[in-house]
């Protein structure tokens, strides 16, 4: 399984991950979704995968928080109450803050799918997803 | 003696041979007086008589013969050989003559015979031989009676009676007026007549008849306006009073009017014009006739005049009647036409069948062919006819109105929709008579089957849409908590597989894994929960009206797919509890099925039986029994499963909510093959106990 290796350019705002930036240099992966069970399991299971990870249930709460800038990748529900995932994502192109993003979604549609991956998101999984698809896409996110 | 010098033979100068060499003197003398008596008595007679000896010579003729005749004794013993019978009638009375001396039998005879003016009168004449005590001919008598008179007015009223069959029958106006101006014309002689008719609205004269007037005559005549001023038939047409004009050329009132000149050009001196009167009295006409010599009418004529006067107004008034009704029936034809619908009467009793001419055309048969029963079903599309017999024996036996749809297969193989309504009606005579229209609704049924199929395809589409969408909100609902049961399981993995193992780490993601379980059941439940949520009503129930009202709304879906239906329903049937709405659409569901299942039925009838009856143990049962494709025995537990279906478009989605509807009313929904084509699906409900 391929790890994430230490990040060259230390993020200036994580005052809050004190501990971690102390002990290892790890890139910072946030999870935008509306379901609370995605907001707990989904960032014990990247913690596993090594990264460091922060869970927004909005997009205006990612939005709004001091960690757009550090996100290294983005795991982004695209059914999100208020503004949507791939509304997120313009926002994000428009304020020149672009970062890879991975969607989640529980609603097999395949047009939205291919929608967003055109507008350049690195992967688009299917909720429920394994393991190895989430790490292969983080990985790929991050390369 | 005068009389006696014209008896040139007389009686007793010839006795008969043997009595003669009797020598009996006396009876000689006796036979002379009666032959002198006999003289005498014919001659007193006011009838032409004349006497013939055996053999036919001319004996003896009495003095209204040779007055009558103009001609002297002599001259009439050859009367063979002169013009004193006419010679159409000559050879008759000749014939008549020698057969009747052969025979010795009296004989009678009509022959016309010469005036000394010339004219030829009609004469009865009547021959009889006078015979002696032995039995021979000594003459023949004859005896000639004027019957001119008699048989004019025969002709008159042959004549008459002709014209008014032409009315009758229905002839020509022109050739009821053509015939009418000959028959005077033959009739009076040396005339010409004509008909006028009056177009009131110029008002102009048109010519009616004129068959004996030349053309350079009646080409001016035609178009001439009604006024005083044209002539006799103008003042005749406005003062309603017939006009005679003896002599154009002496008649002061008519010697500027327009017709004077053209008559004098064609040799007309007199002209009679009657006017021709409808029966509320308006003039629609005149008659004239035209004489080359100066006259006034005889009261013969005035007779005949007035005679063919009302003919004529009975044939103008019936043929303008006739046009009218010929217009009314034109635009009843046009507007039939134009609307498709044809009309026709039936007298039961007699089959007596008659169709209007757009129904002709409707049936594409020739007008002209005598309409049956039996050639109507020789249109009647196959698949149609047993309805067809079905509709002729239900309306024959309950005699009242009915409606129908079917369709026609033409001989081109192309379809025909139609709809008729029929009321029935007794006669005069108690006969069963129906009366009604059929309209050829091809057009519009064609449109709606279109409509009816868009209809269809978007209500499949709806349906496979909206269970699309179910789909995905299910899918949905269950993806999430799945999502964080996998998730959670996974790092529940990891988190056992690290060195060393983060156990507290495991236990918080099992759990969370047993907490995302709960929750997907829960999206299950409340998925379930939502589904069979309704508001049911429970009322007490009568099936058998329930059913009738479903009957009646599917009955005209069932006739479009040519379904027959028959009902039994049992009498005094209790009432069940339930919801009223639900168990009709079981009970429509069912017939949708049944209809369904017989669409692709065409080798025999579509026919549907509806029951309801009591079953045992406190149950009403109804059942929905039809002759379509049925079903394979060994598939019947899955027929009520959602989304089973043997319909090639079908959803399957109908009888597993029926089942569950039946299910809530604690009955029961099960279905049968028939002993003979098809299925039966019953249902079992218990009937209400305190309600």
């Amino acid at each position: 399984m391929l790890m994430p290796g230490p990040t060259n350019s230390r993020s200036k705002c994580c005052r809050c991950e004190q501990k971690v930036f102390m002990t290892r240099k790890r890139s910072l992966v946030s999870v935008v979704d509306d379901d609370e069970s995605v907001r707990e399991s989904l960032p014990d299971l990247l913690r596993e995968f090594g990264f460091e990870v922060r869970a927004f249930s909005s997009a205006e709460e990612f939005l709004t928080s001091d960690c757009v800038d550090q996100t290294k990748c983005l795991i982004l529900d695209i059914g999100l109450p208020g503004m949507t995932g791939p509304e997120l994502q313009q926002e994000l192109k428009n304020r020149r803050q672009e970062m890879p993003i991975i969607f989640i979604t529980a609603q097999r549609d395949e047009t939205i799918c291919s929608r967003v991956l055109e507008q350049g998101a690195t992967a688009c999984l299917f909720k429920p997803f394994s393991d190895t698809a989430l790490s292969d896409a983080v990985n790929a996110a991050l390369e | 003696m005068d009389i006696l010098n014209r008896w040139a033979h007389p009686l007793a100068v010839e006795p008969r041979p043997e009595r003669t060499e009797s020598g009996d003197d006396l009876s000689a003398r006796f036979k002379r007086a009666d032959a002198l008596n006999f003289q005498l008595i014919v001659e007193s007679i006011p009838a032409l008589v004349a006497v013939l000896t055996p053999t036919g010579q001319v004996e003896a003729l009495n003095q209204p013969v040779l007055d009558y005749t103009g001609k002297s004794f002599e001259e009439l013993t050859g009367w063979a050989n002169t013009d004193v019978v006419h010679p159409d009638d000559m050879a008759p009375t000749i014939q008549s003559l020698r057969k009747a001396m052969e025979s010795g039998d009296a004989y009678e005879l009509e022959s016309r015979h010469r005036r000394a003016d010339g004219v030829y009168r009609w004469f009865h004449v009547r021959g009889f031989p006078l015979k002696d005590t032995d039995g021979r001919i000594l003459r023949w008598c004859f005896l000639l009676t004027d019957i001119d008179d008699r048989k004019r007015a025969e002709a008159q009223l042959a004549g008459e009676k002709r014209l008014l069959e032409m009315v009758a029958s229905g002839c020509a106006l022109t050739d009821v007026l053509t015939a009418l101006c000959k028959f005077v014309e033959d009739t009076s002689a040396d005339c010409h007549c004509g008909v006028y008719l009056i177009d009131w609205s110029g008002p102009k004269f048109r010519i009616g008849a004129v068959p004996s007037l030349p053309s350079t005559f009646n080409d001016p005549c035609e178009g001439l306006t009604v006024s005083l001023d044209v002539g006799p038939c103008g003042v005749a047409a406005l003062t309603k009073t017939q006009v005679i004009v003896e002599d154009f050329e002496s008649d002061p009132l008519f010697q500027s009017c327009a017709i004077r000149p053209l008559s004098l050009a064609h040799g007309f001196r007199s002209q009679w014009s009657t006017p021709i009167f409808a029966r509320d009295g308006r003039v629609m006409g005149t008659f004239a006739i035209f004489q080359t010599n100066p006259a006034s009418p005889t009261q013969v004529q005035q007779d005949l005049i007035a005679q063919v006067t009302h003919i004529a107004s009975i044939a103008i008034e019936r043929a303008l009647s006739e046009a009218a009704l010929k217009r009314s029936e034109a635009f009843l034809a046009e507007a039939q036409h134009l609307s498709r619908i044809g009309s026709f009467a039936w007298r039961v009793a007699t089959n007596e069948i008659t169709w209007s001419e757009e129904l002709y055309r409707i049936f594409e048969f020739d007008p002209h062919v005598r309409i049956t029963l039996e050639l109507t079903g020789t249109r009647i599309h196959p698949e149609d006819l047993t309805l067809f017999h079905d509709l002729i024996e239900r309306a024959t036996s309950s005699a009242s109105d009915f409606q129908y749809e079917h369709r026609l297969l033409m001989p081109d193989h192309s379809i025909k929709y139609l709809h008729g309504i029929a009321h029935g009606t007794r006669n005069e005579d108690g006969e069963l008579e129906f009366i009604g229209a059929v309209q050829d609704v091809t057009n519009r049924r064609l449109s709606e089957e279109a409509l009816g199929k868009a209809r269809a395809e978007l209500a499949h589409v709806t349906r496979v849409m909206s269970l699309g969408a179910l789909t995905a909100s299910i899918a949905h609902e269950v993806n999430q908590p799945l999502s964080g049961i996998i998730t959670n399981a996974n790092t529940c993995l990891r988190m056992l597989a690290a060195n060393p193992p983060n156990i507290d780490g495991a236990r918080e993601t099992a759990r969370r894994t047993i907490r995302d379980g709960d929750r997907a059941a829960a999206v299950i439940t409340r998925l379930r929960s939502l589904f069979s949520k309704k508001d049911t009503t429970i009322e007490s129930v009568d099936l058998n009206e329930a059913t009738r009202e479903v009957i009646a709304l599917s009955l005209n879906e069932l006739q479009r797919n040519r379904v027959t239906l028959r009902s039994e329903f049992a009498d005094n049937l209790p009432p069940v509890a339930g919801d009223r709405v639900q168990l009709q659409q079981v009970i429509l569901n069912l017939i949708r099925n049944a209809s369904d299942a017989m669409s692709g039925v065409d080798d025999r009838s579509r026919e549907l039986l509806i029951r309801t009856e009591l079953d045992g143990g406190g149950q009403v049962r109804v059942s929905v029994q039809d002759a379509g494709v049925g079903f394979d025995p060994q598939v019947m537990d899955r027929l009520f499963d959602s989304f089973f279906t043997t319909k090639n478009d079908g959803m399957g989605i109908g009888l597993s909510v029926s089942r569950s509807i039946i299910a809530s009313h604690q009955g029961r929904l099960w279905a049968t093959p028939n002993e003979g084509p098809g299925a039966t699906f019953s249902f079992s409900i218990p009937f209400a106990r305190d309600v």
